[in-house]
């Protein structure tokens, strides 16, 4: 996977880029606009991370624009250090695919650009969603697990739905919460760690594999581990 | 400041101004009336004088000339100072027969229309004005007045004008010197007040007398300086917090780094001390951005992202999003109406409002306790209410809970930092609304008061409230 880090702060980018080279990325770190536009454009990427704020009077919104305008959908992920809605809404409008605040955990980064990626090989979209023997009927609106019928609220499904659609990947609680209640503001995430509770103990209690894993301190996994 | 210059005042121009249109009024009035009643009185003479002249050749026209020129004196005599204090009859060789002049006017031609010549009447050389008519025998009629008599009439019309003319000017600069002294004092009052705000005494006001203009502007100035106040005190208010709120947990933060890396590091001990200063961070971050939040919410700053949003359904979200949490502290909660409820705002900035209030009435009223929410529209807007049958704030406390930092003695031992309410005051006032708190019996009610959006303006549908995952 090849990805085009543009930051110009050079701790910042060294502590992306370390990441996300460990998680297994080729990395091109271009530490200001001019160079991150000229490698945007002239380079295919298979993701593009774009601090907001750069030196040499290109930034990064209009990077992004210039890449939408020259029809390339390569992923964009927006950084920025500028948190309120209108600079989110700012951000996703110039073509940016996610935006994402500073300051940020590395886990969060990566599981934003793991979904990114996702999303652009294409999800199809199924009428039914397996994790094991756990299925989700999106048309029927049913759980089951095994034979067991499991009555789950609407709200629980996309949650269950989101976290069966993203099965093998880490998803962050902020992810949950802006995917499945669509919220784009800080609030004491344990609210999240409740409702995941509550949900693995309808479909893991009883059963004696667990599906929904806690990464501690970053979020959450749906999968088949030991 | 430097005493303004005479010439530059607004009040002198104005004064002046006023002087100089009444002055100009009073004059084309007054030569209106004086050229009007004048030519009309003119008029009128210069009629009399055709038609008697008419009158006499109709009448003794035809007989010669000496007995015309008795049958003139005669028929003129009654009326002759009246109005016709000059007339002549002159034989046709221009010799004067009768008549009060000394000698028959040079160049009394054209005859027949009415003419303004130096005659000598009474061996004085005066001006008036004459209708000369020749008679078939060749003999002249001379009738006419004697302008000189008009003169001090006119005169004395002109200085009566002129005295009018005057006094009204006067008049006009005096008023216009009260009102100017009347307008300095009042701008005196609102100077002052500038005078002291620049001085630093944000406090200061003006005192606002009856119901001018006057009034009204300074109304409108006391109005941005309490708003001015109210952002000064924002911006003391997050530097205070900033000072003791934001170093206190820094100081914590660096203390237990210092200490994992004083001993003998083991690379657990490390790792321990590394996770709690994220941890530590983390919340840091979470107190700055929602200082940054109040701040922009105070600040106004946010009103650009406002679309029709319906309350009911970020209610709904919200409750959605607290089930969990209710249900973990046996807490009942029940979301009342589901009516569409329409507002414009921020979703975002509402979204946490309501998610900080139900947070609130979860944590405040305890396990096992009731939380209601509901909306509804009422005549002072779109309201979002949110109950909880726990024990209440003393009452003393409800004023200052909105405060940032605030935070009544019982809640000390709970998680928060005292911003919440801080937060959802600022995103109400933001949008033209207000968060009103009172305590029930039993329990505690915040509600939120927002401009309703009459429902034709609504969107026909909802607008999209989920997000493709």
């Amino acid at each position: 996977m090849r990805c085009l880090l543009i930051e110009n702060d050079k701790d910042a980018a060294r502590y992306i880029s370390n990441g996300l080279r460990e998680a297994g990325y080729a990395v091109r770190v271009c530490a200001d606009g001019v160079d991150g536009l000229h490698h945007a454009v002239n380079e295919n990427w298979d993701v593009a991370i774009v601090d907001r704020l750069l030196p040499g009077g290109v930034d990064g919104l209009s990077i992004v624009s210039k890449l939408r305008d020259l029809a390339k959908t390569t992923p964009v992920l927006i950084l920025s250090a500028l948190s309120s809605t209108d600079e989110r809404v700012r951000g996703l409008r110039s073509g940016g695919d996610d935006y994402l605040t500073k300051p940020f955990a590395f886990s969060e980064l990566l599981a934003r650009v793991e979904a990114l990626l996702r999303r652009a090989n294409g999800m199809q979209e199924t009428t039914q969603l397996q994790v094991a023997d756990l299925i989700l009927d999106t048309r029927k609106l049913r759980v089951t697990r095994g034979d067991k019928p499991i009555p789950l609220q609407p709200r629980e499904q996309r949650l269950l739905a989101y976290l069966m659609r993203n099965c093998g990947h880490l998803v962050t609680r902020t992810m949950l919460l802006e995917a499945v209640w669509d919220c784009h503001f800080d609030t004491q995430t344990n609210v999240i760690d409740v409702q995941i509770s509550r949900l693995r103990s309808k479909i893991d209690r009883g059963f004696s594999k667990p599906l929904i894993h806690t990464i501690r301190g970053v979020g959450y996994l749906m999968g088949e581990r030991a | 400041m430097p005493r303004l210059d005479f010439t530059r005042s607004i009040t002198t121009q104005l004064a002046i101004a006023n002087a100089a249109m009444l002055g100009a009024t009073i004059l084309v009035m007054s030569a209106a009336f004086y050229f009007g009643a004048l030519s009309a009185l003119d008029r009128e003479l210069d009629r009399k004088i055709v038609a008697t002249s008419d009158r006499l050749i109709s009448l003794y026209g035809a007989r010669p000339v000496s007995e015309f020129a008795q049958e003139v004196v005669s028929d003129l005599r009654g009326d002759l100072d009246r109005h016709f204090e000059i007339f002549l009859v002159t034989d046709a060789n221009g010799r004067p027969l009768a008549g009060n002049l000394s000698r028959s006017p040079n160049g009394a031609a054209p005859y027949g229309r009415l003419i303004k010549r130096q005659v000598v009447r009474a061996g004085r050389l005066t001006s008036a004005r004459l209708f000369v008519r020749q008679l078939p025998s060749g003999a002249l009629l001379y009738l006419g007045r004697d302008l000189s008599e008009e003169a001090p009439i006119r005169l004395l019309i002109w200085r009566a004008l002129r005295v009018v003319v005057v006094v009204a000017i006067a008049l006009a600069v005096f008023v216009a010197l009260l009102f100017r002294r009347h307008i300095v004092a009042r701008i005196g009052e609102i100077r002052q007040t500038a005078a002291h705000i620049e001085a630093g005494n944000l406090r200061s006001r003006i005192t606002i007398s009856g119901d001018d203009e006057f009034a009204r502007l300074s109304h409108d100035i006391n109005h941005m300086l309490d708003r001015i106040e109210t952002l000064v005190d924002g911006v003391r208010h997050v530097s205070n917090a900033i000072a003791h709120d934001l170093r206190t947990p820094l100081a914590r933060i660096r203390g237990r780094l210092d200490e994992a890396l004083r001993r003998e590091p083991t690379v657990e001990a490390l790792r321990v001390a590394a996770g709690a200063a994220i941890e530590g961070i983390d919340e840091l971050v979470l107190v700055f951005q929602q200082l940054l939040q109040i701040a922009e919410a105070e600040a106004g700053l946010r009103t650009k992202s406002f679309e029709p949003l319906n309350l009911s359904g970020i209610v709904q979200d919200m409750a959605e999003l607290y089930d969990a949490v209710a249900e973990a502290q046996r807490v009942k909660l029940h979301v009342g109406s589901r009516n569409p409820v329409w507002t414009h705002g921020d979703p975002n900035l509402l979204k946490s409002a309501v998610a900080s209030l139900i947070d609130n009435a979860i944590k405040y009223g305890g396990p096992g306790c009731r939380v209601v929410l509901f909306t509804y529209c009422a005549p002072e807007g779109a309201i979002v209410v949110i109950q909880d049958n726990g024990p209440g704030v003393p009452a003393p406390e409800i004023s200052r809970l909105a405060e940032r930092f605030y935070r009544v003695d019982r809640a000390r031992s709970l998680p928060g930092n005292g911003l919440g309410l801080g937060i959802v005051s600022a995103i109400a006032t933001l949008h033209g609304g207000q968060l009103s708190l009172a305590n029930l019996r039993p329990g505690f009610q915040a509600s939120i008061i927002l401009p309703s959006l009459p429902a034709e303006s609504a969107p026909r549908f909802a607008p999209r409230s989920v997000q493709p995952s």
